[in-house]
């Protein structure tokens, strides 16, 4: 019920959530055409450096390995992005903090949208190659939208609770830059995890990271249905990571004005 | 009928000896725990508000005029005490909150009315109102960091006063801004008194508060030192500055 409510509070903010994640995309990329190829450039120059490192020095033998990479990165992209953004949600915007007063989540919310719309952006890229490698599409597709709802609901929960955690103490940003790097090649982005045997496996794939990259991959480029044990783990991970996030955000949230 | 009810609020600011400001020094300060200076920056202060008066708050510097107004908005949490506010908050503590000088001065109209709770609809009909109100319709496609801090000013006031507050809380606002400027604002304020709008108004500018407002708070060091009506108040203050 409480759940409910506040969803409506939210919805009566939809205006404000927008023009602040949008204009914060806008300031981005400076308002410029330019702009937007060059955030372009960064995703493909490490798609090339992995691709060429991990196809021909390691061998991964995987079909479709290009597109294998590149949408491991954009959905990596995505949860660094929006948590790094995230985190610096309430203390990079004081003069709205201590100045002013609307429900303090909105201003992680609209940071994640704007992560949303950079990484949308992105996958621009991804979809014309998929078009260039001639990826057959499938009916499985439909899974994509519910995959993206529940890579967005790990990151809002992460978000909230790392922006929290950032007003009070100011090294959390340089933790999580640490944890970001090493979950990047803990998560199966660059290799599929079936090189490991299936012990190691198991220790793999409680990270819900790996169920949504998983499962994307199987419905968007393998025409495969994403597995239901996969995404029904994924759903409860990101339920709880939301719940958490949101419980130390609430937590933390009275004392921002006074502490930053 | 009240529209904003305080009782026995006070505010309490911890102010540690050591500042800890990451993970690292909160561990290892567990060991080693520092000692904190109190802040009593509001001490028992009860009063309420008519809907449709216009309320001052004056004293010193220090006296926790901003602090009363920050609980009053929502900004902070009163450490005891209950504050309720029936109607819907307008806080203009500071003009031009979320201004951006990368964007055009459209752009951040567009902005700072969502921000004070306008609709999409009551923003793009009122554009060119603000615009002109603020005498910059021949900029407004012109980015925010080109223009003077005056016409920043100016800017932020014109959008502001579109907004149709029903709790009004100002705080020293007037002190920006020419002569010209002041009295533009004392015109919108009186334009808002008349329509009906509850306002709380924090000022050092004495004239103004004794014309404006029906009945005044006056606080020293935190405390509430005289509540009624505004000339008593202010009589108070003026002689009690002299006592000290």
């Amino acid at each position: 019920m409480m759940f409910l409510e506040h969803m409506k509070a939210l919805y009566g903010y939809r205006n404000l959530i927008w023009t602040l994640a949008w204009g914060e995309f806008k300031q981005r990329y400076k308002n410029s055409v330019l702009g937007y190829f060059w955030s372009l450039l960064e995703p493909l120059l490490m798609l090339v450096v992995l691709y060429v490192v991990f196809s021909n020095l390691m061998r991964i033998q995987v079909e479709y390995y290009q597109l294998f990479l590149l949408l491991g990165i954009i959905l990596w992209n995505f949860l660094s992005r929006a948590t790094s953004m995230g985190l610096n949600a309430i203390l990079g915007k004081p003069s709205m903090v201590q100045k002013i007063y609307f429900p303090r989540e909105i201003l992680v919310l609209s940071s994640c949208i704007t992560a949303l719309l950079m990484s949308i952006f992105e996958s621009l890229v991804f979809i014309a190659f998929m078009a260039v490698f001639q990826v057959p599409l499938s009916a499985n597709l439909i899974y994509v939208p519910l995959i993206l709802v529940l890579l967005f609901v790990v990151s809002l929960g992460l978000s909230l609770a790392l922006a929290a955690l950032n007003v009070f103490y100011r090294d959390v940003q340089f933790i999580w830059a640490v944890i970001l790097q090493a979950g990047f090649f803990a998560t199966p982005i660059l290799y599929p995890v079936t090189i490991f045997p299936e012990s190691l496996r198991d220790i793999f794939l409680l990270n819900p990271m790996a169920h949504i990259i998983i499962s994307a991959r199987d419905a968007i480029i393998y025409s495969t249905p994403a597995a239901a044990g996969s995404l029904l783990y994924a759903g409860v991970m990101a339920a709880i990571m939301l719940a958490i996030g949101y419980v130390i955000f609430a937590h933390y949230e009275p004392r921002f004005a006074e502490e930053m | 009928m009240s529209v904003i009810d305080v009782e026995h609020v006070e505010k309490v600011f911890r102010i540690p000896h050591e500042k800890r400001t990451t993970i690292f020094e909160a561990l290892t300060g567990l060991l080693r725990p520092t000692g904190y200076e109190t802040f009593q920056a509001l001490k028992d202060v009860t009063f309420s508000v008519e809907e449709g008066e216009m309320f001052g708050i004056i004293g010193e510097n220090g006296s926790g005029k901003s602090t009363l107004l920050k609980l009053l908005a929502h900004i902070m949490r009163p450490t005891m005490g209950t504050i309720s506010v029936k109607k819907k908050v307008t806080p203009f503590l500071e003009l031009g909150v979320g201004f951006n000088p990368d964007f055009t001065a459209v752009e951040n109209i567009r902005t700072y009315a969502t921000i004070m709770g306008l609709s999409k609809r009551e923003i793009e009909g009122r554009i060119d109102e603000i615009l002109d109100f603020a005498g910059l319709e021949r900029f407004r496609d012109t980015k925010l960091k080109n223009f003077s801090s005056g016409m920043q000013v100016r800017l932020a006031f014109s959008t502001a006063i579109q907004t149709d507050p029903e709790i009004l809380l100002m705080d020293e606002v007037l002190a920006v801004g020419d002569m010209e400027f002041q009295q533009k604002c004392l015109d919108v304020l009186n334009r808002y008194r008349n329509e009906g709008v509850t306002i709380i108004f924090v000022s050092h500018d004495l004239d103004s508060v004794r014309r404006f407002c029906d009945r005044a708070l006056l606080l020293r060091h935190g405390e509430q030192v005289t509540l009624g009506d505004v000339n008593e108040v202010i009589d108070r203050y003026v002689s009690g500055i002299g006592l000290g």
